[in-house]
Formats: C-alpha cells, structure tokens, sequence
C-alpha cells in the first residue's frame, strides 16, 4: 500500500526542518562573525579605518597576527568539535571525544618526540604536524587492533584500550620532556599548553584544506551517524554499512583531531562541551548537530583565545586554558544531571 | 510469492553451532511465528534474514537474488528489522526516529513531504503521534516498543522482521500489535515475528515455525498447530491446547 494513498497531500517542509535550517543558517552567520570581529580584540586596539587603508602597523598586526590566528581558532575549534561528535555517535556516549581513545594523547606524544628530535621538516612537512599525525595513527591502529574481536570492534573494548594507550602516551611525554634540554623542555611545555598562534598562511592553507574536506566526508554520512547512534542493528537494516561506516569514522575523527593537535597543542573540552550543548539546545540529529557544532566549536576556540589575548593583557591567557576553565566545570555539570 | 528463502542455513561462533540445516520460505501474505525455546536461535535466524549476520553455510536469497548481492539500502528498502529492544537514553525525539524508518527511500538531506506523511501515518498506526516531539528517553517501555514498530512500519518493506514485537507491551496494547501486524500481512506484507506467547502466535499468526535441536523442528500452519499438540512438548511437557467456548484454540499449563 503506496503512502499516497493512505494520507492527503499538501503538507508542507515541517516546523522541525525550518528550525534546523534556521539554526544551521545561524552558526554559519556566527562563524562569519568571529572571522570579522575577533581579529580586532587584542591589547592593543586596531583602528577599522587605518586597517581598511592599510597604514602600519594596524595593518600587519591584523594580517600577520590576529587575522591567521583567529582562522586558525575557528578551524581549529570546527574541527575539535566536528571530531567529538563523530565518536559521540559511534560509542553512543555523550563524553566520548577522541582524547578518550588516546588519539590526542597519541597526536602530543609523536609531535613532542619531533620537538626534542628537532624535527622542523618532514617530507617538505612541518615535523611536528608530521609527527602528531604519525602518533596518532599509530596510537589509532593500536586501539583498534586491540579493541577488534573477530572482526567486530566494541565500544567497551575500544575505550579500555584507549585509557590503557592515553596513560602509556603520556608517561613516555613525561619522560622525553624531563629528559630534554632547557629549549626543548620550554618549547614542550609551552605546546602541552595548548594555545593558538600567529600561523604561517601557507600552513593555514593546507590545514583548513584538510579539515574542510574531512568535514564535508564526515557531515555527508550524518544521516548514517544518526542510526549508528541508536544502534549497530538499527544502522545495518536501514541502509548503514556498519563496519565501513565505523572504520571511516574512527579515521575521520582521528584526522580531524590529530591534525588540530599538530598546530594548536591538545585543547581539550571544545569536542565535548560544543556537541552535547548542540544537543541538548538544539538538535541530535546529527544532520543538524554536525554542522551547527562544527561551525559554533569555531566560533568558541576563537572566541576563547581573543579573551585569553586580553583577560590579563599585556600578558595572555593560553586557549587551552580558558577552554578547560569553562569545560572542567561543565564536565561536572554533566556529570551530576546524568 | 517467495519474498525470502533460507536454504541449508548454519551459524556458528567461536566453535560452537547455533543453528545448522535451516530451511524454509516466506511469503507476501504471510503472517509467521518463529518459536522456540531459549537459545533455540530464533534471533540469530532472523540476524540472518536481516543481513545482519553472515551465515557460516547455506544461502539466503530474496526476491531469487543472494541476499549478499543487494547493497545497505537497496536491502533495506525491502527488509525491515525490528531489534528487541534499543537503548532507553536516545537523544532522539518520537518523530526523529520513526524518520529514520525513511532514510532508505530518501535522497534529499532532510525528508520529502511524502516521507513525512509516511511517518505520521506510521505513528498513528502505532498510536504514538500524540507524543511525536517527546525525547525517546522520556517514554516507557511500551511507548518506546510502539515507536519503534512505527519506524518499521514507515520504512515499508515487503518483509518485516520483528525480534519479540510485544515485549514490554500491556496486554491490550499486545493484542492491538498483533492485529496490526495480522492486518498488514493481509494487505501483502510478509512478517515474521519472534514470539513465546503460543496463544498470540495460535491466533494472530497464519504459520508457525518452531526451531528445537539446532534445526526447524516444526514447520505448519496455525491450523495445523492448533490441531495438533505433538510440538507442544518442545516448549515444555506440561502444556496442553483447549477450546474455548468461541472455538479458538488456546494454549493452557498444568
């Protein structure tokens, strides 16, 4: 029996898809907003009019300083956040995140190896973003290798795995950084921060190529993620293939977060707190949720970095830790409403 | 018409066989139980007619064409599955996931018109549109058990499969599931349900399956079943099939 037949036409795009698109519409306007306003927060004042006539040095400060920046935040921040919500809907765990499953961990520990090696380049590739990727791969294979029973890997078995390989991570970065030298024991601790800075616009290229792409592979399956949520059985019989879809995924959102990793050192929380809050106000299904978190987790690194650029100016505050500031306390919301 | 044929079908794990030498056909129209005791391996034959587990020998064709052949969701399109039970802390609201009943048929990022008729019509089938914006978390048991019968229902497919459909169901809201499901086998769906409620199976359903011994122990028609009571020993020896006083048969325990 046809569905034609059993309902009249005429009903029009539903109150719940108008909501969506509005707010889909919303976090890409807020997104275009922080990559205009947020370069122009610092502790030293631009002047619109003498960086609109290109007059120094309001113009280099806001091209070679803040502009590249606070790109670097908002992809930075997209790509965290787009990272988390991939792994939410695989472990079906609203505090899932990549760091859990030892990628981040992974992505600090090869980046670390290639500071106190002195790694600038890699194959014409910064060594550093070199190296993370390279942890993180390896950590990913590790997990997945140990987590995998007969060719099926488990959730359960997947977070074990990572806790184990997290901890393994950074005892060996313990150990490297007491092993450094002064400038190389400076340069880890200062990445192991976490924080943005101004960045190399060839660099910035290549990384916003990168998550951009990565983003679009990921928010095309997000129909695919929704049953995934509910469920392996739920997925398989409504069209997800479930073991591709999961292999891509645990690749995807790796990728998103070790090559964030790589330049920004691990920022925690922005995957955690920008998805479940997306959630929560807004929508789960993730062909709302992806996008909207992907472009507000931009918008809440970048607008966490220009805070920590004039909180305590001439001094400044790492990305990093403001985000743990406002994550950790909302962590422990979260855990006290579940 | 033969919707779906188990040919010779065995499932192993780990070195032990569950099922082995399973065989028989569904057709649209039909409305049958698939019995058994506990471990009999009545869920993992209907995994295996689902596509959601790969059979260790024999063959599984639908619609004459292996069953490996078709791709996610062309499969889907003519397979729908209803699991036991999801997990109760989904995100989700009622209507999200009676939508994802559509995902197979939909090529646009949000659902058509015609899909979203679909769903409602689904909901309503399973009295569960009265609280269509309500998170999945917030339902019970039976509210969650009619949703997600909804979200097989708007998938349309020519055969559903249902791994214990009552489960968590009210006795009224049993009796309703399984007109509903007798009724749609009527207008030429093929179903196939999961059950250990005989009298349920005995009244509703048009064939009974009893799996026993690893194997297709039973395989007749309700009035067969009814008429006679040499597979009732296979569920347990103090079992005993009665009349009642409109003529149907009903399964009572000494």
């Amino acid at each position: 029996m046809s569905v034609e037949s059993l309902v009249g036409p005429g009903l029009q795009a539903g109150p719940a898809e108008r909501r969506a698109r509005r707010w889909i519409a919303a976090s890409v306007a807020a997104f275009c907003a922080a990559a205009i306003v947020l370069p122009f927060i610092g502790p030293s004042p631009l002047d619109l009019s003498r960086v609109w006539m290109r007059q120094e040095p309001d113009w280099s400060i806001f091209v070679q300083l803040r502009l590249s920046r606070t790109l670097l935040g908002l992809f930075a921040g997209a790509a965290l956040a787009l990272g988390g919500s991939v792994f939410q809907a695989m472990l079906r765990d609203a505090l899932a995140t990549p760091d859990m499953l030892g990628v981040s961990s992974g992505a600090s520990l090869g980046a670390v190896v290639a500071i106190a090696l002195g790694w600038h380049l890699a194959a014409g590739v910064s060594g550093i973003w070199a190296g993370a990727l390279g942890g993180a791969a390896a950590v990913l294979v590790l997990v997945v290798v140990a987590a995998t029973r007969q060719r099926d890997m488990s959730a359960h078995g997947l977070l074990l795995a990572g806790v184990a390989t997290n901890s393994v991570c950074w005892a060996l970065i313990l150990l490297i950084h007491s092993l450094s030298g002064l400038s190389q024991s400076f340069a880890i601790s200062r990445w192991l921060i976490g924080s943005l800075d101004a960045i190399d616009y060839r660099a910035l290229a290549v990384f916003v190529v990168a998550v951009v792409v990565a983003a679009i592979l990921v928010i095309r399956r997000a129909r695919q993620w929704n049953l995934l949520a509910v469920g392996d059985a739920w997925a398989g019989t409504r069209g997800g293939d479930v073991r591709q879809l999961l292999r891509f995924g645990y690749i995807a959102g790796s990728f998103l977060a070790a090559s964030t990793v790589a330049l920004t050192g691990p920022i925690g929380f922005v995957g955690l707190v920008v998805p479940h809050l997306v959630r929560v106000r807004i929508s789960a299904d993730d062909r709302v949720l992806m996008p909207c978190a992907f472009f507000f987790g931009g918008v809440l690194l970048a607008s966490c970095d220009a805070v920590g650029r004039v909180i305590l100016a001439p001094a400044e505050v790492p990305a990093g830790a403001i985000t743990a500031c406002i994550g950790g306390p909302y962590l422990l919301w979260l855990l006290r409403r579940r | 018409m033969s919707v779906m044929r188990l040919d010779e079908i065995a499932w192993r794990a780990g070195g032990v066989t569950v099922v082995e030498r399973v065989s028989f056909e569904v057709a649209a129209g039909e409305f049958v139980a698939l019995m058994g005791r506990n471990g009999a391996g009545k869920s993992t034959v209907l995994d295996v007619m689902a596509g959601l587990r790969q059979p260790s020998a024999g063959a599984v064709t639908l619609d004459g064409r292996p069953l490996a052949s078709w791709t996610p969701d062309e499969r889907a399109r003519r397979v729908g599955h209803l699991p036991q039970a999801v997990r109760a802390e989904l995100p989700f609201t009622v209507e999200q996931l009676v939508l994802m009943g559509r995902y197979p048929h939909a090529d646009r990022w949000f659902e058509s018109d015609a899909d979203r008729r679909a769903a409602e019509h689904a909901m309503t089938t399973c009295e569960c549109l009265m609280f269509r914006d309500r998170r999945i978390s917030t339902l019970s048991g039976g509210e969650r058990q009619r949703v997600l019968l909804a979200a097989c229902l708007a998938q349309e497919p020519a055969l559903l499969l249902l791994d214990e459909p009552s489960t968590f169901l009210d006795v009224d809201q049993q009796l309703q599931c399984f007109s509903l499901l007798r009724a749609d086998a009527e207008s030429g769906r093929a179903c196939v349900a999961v059950t250990h409620d005989l009298n349920l199976a005995l009244t509703f359903c048009t064939r009974v399956i009893v799996l026993a011994g690893k194997t297709v122990a039973r395989d007749m028609t309700a009035a067969d079943a009814a008429a006679r009571h040499d597979w009732l020993p296979l569920f347990s020896s103090r079992l005993q099939i009665d009349t009642t006083r409109d003529g149907r048969p009903w399964v009572s325990y000494r």
